[in-house]
């Protein structure tokens, strides 16, 4: 036997079942088994070695070891007598026969070795079986002990699949039991979800009565359900036939109409309210009309009825009332066409008329989506995993469903404007159930007694007081710059809108009745208290600063409105309270010189006057820190990506050093900047050299095991910081069995053993018990516990 | 071997010496045989098997599901390849069977038409085999371990039986009534042998990890317990009760002359007594694999120069030398645990039965032809082979396959 062919052989099979791949590397094998073919004595060397990376605790290695004890089984006679020898460790080793030795981990890899082997040795027992006795007998052990079915491609034993079987009866048992108690819930909250659905049903229509044909565009997806139950789907049909109920509806409406517009002067307002009106016109969708073949009719039917509606009216309207029409409305013609562009969707606003339905109407929403839908949903799911004999079940929790979604896209459509009313409808809820609600929803209001003859100006508006037109004059401090009230009078008055809204007010004022009247008394009041403290407006109250007044008083005006802002606010100190006078106690220190409560020296001056505190009481220190100024410049260093660095630091860029002046490129537009950086460039590719990626470096490191310096490059800080570093792995070709894997349950003990966390905990389990022990370490029953 | 035949023929020789000298060749050469199959009746562990002693022919095998099956070793065929036949079953059918799994059966040692059988369903069956039926039944407080009847015994026809309980029970055949309680262990006692040269001696071996020795006739106690430190006072004084083993004892064995006492103990080791004085031997056997927590069957072969002791070692039998301890061989053959195996003295096999539900014959390897030539050899082996496993199988099987694309 050749020493040299003999550790090649070994080289090859250490290769060949290091390689972690699935199959053999055939020239490799080729030449073991050339190699094989010489001499018995090398086939046993490989047998010894075969076995040996059998041992090994990785299914890859076995794997592909079993792959080239295959290979020789069915070549050597030699090779066949060792193995079937050893056959029992064979067995334990690849067919895990032996339950305290599970194979090892890749699992994937393991379960198709299995499969392999088992069919092997089917094979082989076919082959071999009647001259090798022993292969014969573990044939017979797997068949008849281990019960292994050579036939079942999933190559499990009797007890796995006895173990797959009870498996299934569990969950199949604990579906039953969700099922029964879902169908429970279900019938228990039937009667409830009916109850939301017709009253949200009902809301829906006192929102949006039928008459405007939403009911066809809507109720199609009420068809499409198909199986509701009887009482339900007549209702249904019930509402079918309503598209013509609607075109009638329509047309109605539209004679309605169009009186009111021949009627006053009134009309163009009624006009208005109409496209504002809740109860909006409705064409149908273009959707709809895809949906539904009637539905294109009924469009075209309405276009008809729209022409005819206004042919029809102008006819009948008598001759003056035409008069008076063509006069008011100021049209030229009664033979217009009136293109009334509706969106397809529906606005409906809120008002106090249809405030409770609305409020109504999201309660009964909320309740859907939080409780019934998701409750529904969870049904859908629990009958759909059962299987056919739930059917009916099934249908149910989907008619439930389907009803639900349909109805909250109904209610979608509408388009609620619930802004508006958001306060309104958390106090209608918190005033009903408190529990509903989250405090958030109420806002902190400083508590106010009576009259406030100081309104923040965002509150005016509120309060049904005119804007102030200057925001710096807000009324912040008494002393400060001169209030200047609001004017009465808009300097603006330019539309007749406003004007009419002035001329209303100024009635409204003249009713001692209105609460407008007490507010132009109020108003009155604060002027004249106002007025002295106003040093230099010189204005009469309630004129309008407008530039038209003299230049003097504007531009006094505007210089303490400029001023105004600027100037510090300074805390004033002694010398501005004493200012003028003579301070009565300034610089003067009392003494006392006996400690004693009685024995006074007499000749002794408590007070000793101090020059230096004088002076000080005399003097004042205004700091004044100076202004910031925002940075304006960037960084602009180039970034490599064509982007230049955004950072507005002031002096120095974390990332780029000090800033200084560059071009557009970012490169310094100073000539020393640039050989400085240059330089420095320099440094950095010595030490780093471009081509050396760290993470591609790292990641080609780990494919093949060889070292290429990235924990160098990444840095002593870091590398160093992990510890002695990974070891140089061996075999980079087989799967990590070390790596563990990312599963929540070991993130978790990640988190809940860590050493600090178990220390934490113990330190608190220490300090409990330390307190019963303190607490009751005399009494002896206490003791034992 | 022509040696031993000249001199016998010239009667130069002790006739036993020709006997021995070929008993023990064949001992030594101990292989799994493709000629011999058992029939594959137990679908369950076998626990136990008792060969014969009278015409050394059939053999008895009990299961661990209940079932008794009896065994025609003897191969008049006239054949190599030889499948033992079952010649007679009590099957889980049977109302007779034994309800929970067979521990120990015995033949009846004088005579084959009566055999005994005890079980893990505390009762001691006595059957009779043609009918197989049982003539009688003890039934005992607990589990039965084990039961043996002495093999010499003319004077007397008692079953000792180990039980749950500590105490021996002396069953008298004659009578059919349970007549003598032998009162020391302090645990269940796994093994009970009588010894093959004095009728009235009897071993056991218990939990306690004692072994005690009696005589039948003294009923105030044992005789003497074994003692593995040989009555070293240093050890034993602080010791209330004599050891023989650190853990508890399973098995006990009697050398076929008598003088010799094997146990086993489930500290791994095996130990050899001198069973008349009760002295540790001393032979170190070295560490015997030993996990059974009932009894454990072994065997100790009887006719060759040095004799060997046959010990299940987890899946595979381990064959020691008797007086030297060395490992003689290893019979690796079960695919799990092994059980039980008994010897057959007059042909030199050896049968074992284990959990694999298997029962193995090993049978003594046919003396190859002498080789003179060395490049033959492989072909030699593989016509002897062939030989004996038949041609069509040999030829085809026992070739190397090696492609010539591999050239």
């Amino acid at each position: 036997m050749d020493l040299a062919q003999r550790d090649k052989l070994s080289e090859l099979v250490e290769e060949l079942t290091t390689s972690g791949q699935q199959q053999l590397n055939q020239e490799k094998m080729k030449e073991i088994k050339k190699i094989c073919k010489l001499s018995n004595d090398y086939v046993d060397h490989v047998y010894h070695s075969v076995m040996a990376q059998l041992d090994k605790e990785h299914a890859e290695i076995r794997l592909s070891a079993f792959q080239i004890a295959s290979e020789l089984f069915s070549r050597s006679h030699q090779f066949r007598t060792r193995l079937v020898d050893n056959f029992q460790e064979f067995l334990e080793l690849t067919v895990e026969t032996d339950s305290d030795q599970p194979l090892p981990p890749p699992k994937e890899v393991a379960k198709k070795l299995k499969i392999s082997a088992i069919k092997t040795v089917q094979s082989w027992q076919a082959t071999y079986g009647s001259a090798y006795k022993k292969l014969a007998l573990g044939y017979h052990f797997l068949k008849h002990v281990k019960k292994v079915d050579f036939n079942d491609v999933e190559a499990r034993t009797v007890a796995e699949r006895t173990q797959v079987e009870e498996r299934q009866r569990r969950m199949e048992r604990i579906y039953r039991d969700r099922v029964e108690t879902a169908a429970q819930e279900m019938e228990e909250s039937y009667q409830e979800i009916e109850t939301t659905v017709t009253e949200m049903k009902s809301c829906l229509e006192l929102l949006l009565p039928d008459e405007f044909g939403l009911s066809d565009q809507l109720s199609f997806g009420d068809v499409a359900l198909g199986s509701l139950e009887p009482a339900h789907r007549h209702r249904l049909e019930d509402e079918l036939p309503c598209t013509s109920q609607s075109l009638t509806a329509e047309g109605a409406l539209w004679k309605e109409m169009e009186e009111n517009r021949g009627s006053n002067e009134r009309r163009e307002e009624e006009y208005e309210k109409k496209c504002l009106d809740p109860r909006m016109e409705k064409k149908p969708s273009p959707e709809t009309v895809v949906m539904e073949g009637t539905a294109i009719k009924t469009n075209q039917d309405c276009e008809g009825k729209e022409a005819d509606g206004d042919e029809e009216e102008t006819e009948m309207d008598d001759v003056p009332d035409e008069d008076v029409f063509i006069r008011n409305s100021g049209l030229i013609s009664h033979s217009y066409n009136l293109n009334i562009s509706v969106e397809s969707d529906l606005q409906v606003k809120e008002t106090e008329d249809n405030e409770a339905v609305v409020s109504t109407l999201i309660d009964l929403h909320r309740l859907i989506t939080t409780k019934h839908l998701p409750a529904v949903e969870s049904w859908v799911q629990v009958f759909t995993k059962i299987g056919p004999e739930q059917q009916q079940l099934l249908r149910r929790a989907l008619d439930l469903k389907n009803t639900l979604a349909f109805l909250l896209k109904k209610e979608k459509l509408l388009h609620i404007d619930y802004k508006t009313r958001i306060r309104k409808v958390t106090r209608v809820a918190a005033e009903g159930e408190e529990d509903d609600e989250d405090e958030d929803d109420f806002e902190e209001v400083p508590e106010k007694e009576g009259f406030e003859p100081h309104i923040p100006d965002h509150l005016r508006e509120e309060y049904g007081l005119e804007p102030l037109p200057s925001t710096a004059a807000a009324p912040t401090n008494q002393r400060s710059p001169p209030k200047r009230l609001a004017p009465l009078v808009s300097p603006t008055p330019s539309s007749s809108f406003a004007a009419r809204r002035m001329k209303r007010r100024l009635e409204e004022e003249r009713d001692p009745t209105c609460a407008a009247a007490t507010l132009h008394l109020l108003k009155g009041q604060m002027r004249p208290c106002t007025g002295p403290s106003t040093s230099v407006s010189s204005e009469p109250p309630g004129a309008p600063p407008s530039t038209a007044e003299g230049s003097q008083t504007a531009s006094s005006t505007s210089s303490v409105g400029d001023k105004a802002p600027d100037a510090p606010i300074v805390p004033f100190g002694l010398d501005l309270y004493y200012w003028g006078q003579k301070q009565p106690n300034a610089g003067k220190i009392i003494k006392s010189t006996s400690q004693h409560r009685f024995w006074v020296p007499n000749e002794v001056d408590e007070e000793t006057e101090n020059q230096e505190v004088l002076a000080e009481s005399r003097n004042r220190y205004i700091s004044f820190p100076g202004k910031f100024t925002p940075v304006s410049h960037h960084c602009n260093a180039s970034l490599g990506n064509g982007k230049l660095c955004p950072r507005q630091d002031r002096v120095k860029c974390p990332f780029h050093g000090v800033i200084i002046p560059r071009d557009a490129q970012g490169q310094p537009s100073r000539a020393e900047d640039r050989v400085r950086e240059e330089l420095e460039e320099m440094r950095r590719r010595k030490m780093h050299p471009e081509w050396q990626d760290v993470e591609l470096m790292q990641d080609i490191e780990a494919a093949t095991g060889e070292d290429l310096g990235s924990q160098r490059l990444l840095g002593k800080g870091k590398g160093r910081g992990k510890g002695k570093g990974k070891s140089k792995q061996k075999y980079p070709n087989l799967s990590d069995l070390k790596k563990s894997a990312d599963t929540s349950r070991s993130r978790l003990e990640k988190k809940v053993f860590n050493k600090s966390s178990m220390r934490r905990v113990t330190a608190v389990m220490n300090k409990i018990d330390g307190r019963k022990h303190e607490k009751f370490s005399n009494q002896f029953n206490y003791a034992l516990n | 071997m022509l040696g031993f035949l000249s001199a016998r023929t010239a009667g130069l020789d002790d006739p036993l010496r020709l006997r021995r000298a070929e008993s023990t060749r064949r001992l030594l050469s101990l292989e799994l045989n493709h000629g011999r199959d058992v029939d594959r009746i137990h679908g369950n562990g076998v626990n136990c098997l008792d060969i014969e002693a009278v015409e050394g022919r059939y053999m008895l095998s009990g299961g661990a599901d209940g079932v008794i099956v009896i065994y025609d070793l003897e191969n008049y065929s006239g054949k190599q390849q030889y499948t033992c036949k079952a010649v007679g079953t009590v099957g889980r059918s049977s109302r007779f069977a034994h309800k929970f799994s067979v521990e120990t059966v015995q033949w009846y040692p004088f005579d084959t038409g009566m055999f005994i059988s005890s079980s893990f369903d505390k009762t001691m069956k006595v059957w009779d085999t043609e009918t197989l039926k049982p003539a009688d039944r003890f039934i005992f407080d607990g589990n039965v371990y084990c039961h043996h009847m002495s093999p010499i015994a003319r004077k007397h026809s008692l079953v000792a039986v180990g039980t749950k309980n500590p105490k021996l029970q002396l069953c008298d055949l004659k009578s059919g009534s349970r007549i003598h309680v032998l009162q020391g262990h302090r645990a269940e006692i796994l093994s009970v042998r009588w010894s093959p040269r004095y009728e009235h001696i009897l071993a056991t071996a218990s939990v306690d990890s004692t072994v005690r020795l009696w005589d039948v006739r003294r009923a105030s106690g044992s005789l003497f317990t074994l003692d593995q430190h040989n009555g070293d006072k240093t050890k034993a004084a602080a010791e209330a009760v004599n050891t023989a083993h650190n853990g508890r004892v399973n098995g006990l064995c009697f050398s076929g002359d008598g003088l010799y006492l094997v146990t086993t103990g489930t500290d791994d080791r095996m130990r050899l007594w001198n069973s008349s004085t009760g002295e540790n031997t001393l032979v170190n056997y070295g560490k015997v694999s030993n996990e059974s927590r009932k009894g454990l069957k072994f065997a100790v072969s009887g006719g060759c120069s040095p004799d060997c002791v046959f010990v299940p070692c987890g899946s595979s039998v381990a064959a020691y030398g008797l007086h030297s301890g060395e490992l003689v061989a290893t019979l690796r053959g079960h695919y799990n645990n092994v059980d039980c195996c008994d010897f057959h003295p007059d042909y030199q096999e050896l049968y074992t039965g284990g959990k694999d539900c298997n029962i193995l014959a090993w049978i003594p390897a046919l003396r190859g032809p002498d080789v003179e030539d060395d490049t033959h050899v492989r072909k030699d082996a593989a016509a002897a082979a062939a030989s004996a496993a038949g041609p069509a199988a040999a030829n085809s099987a026992f070739e190397d396959a090696w492609s010539s694309e591999e050239d």
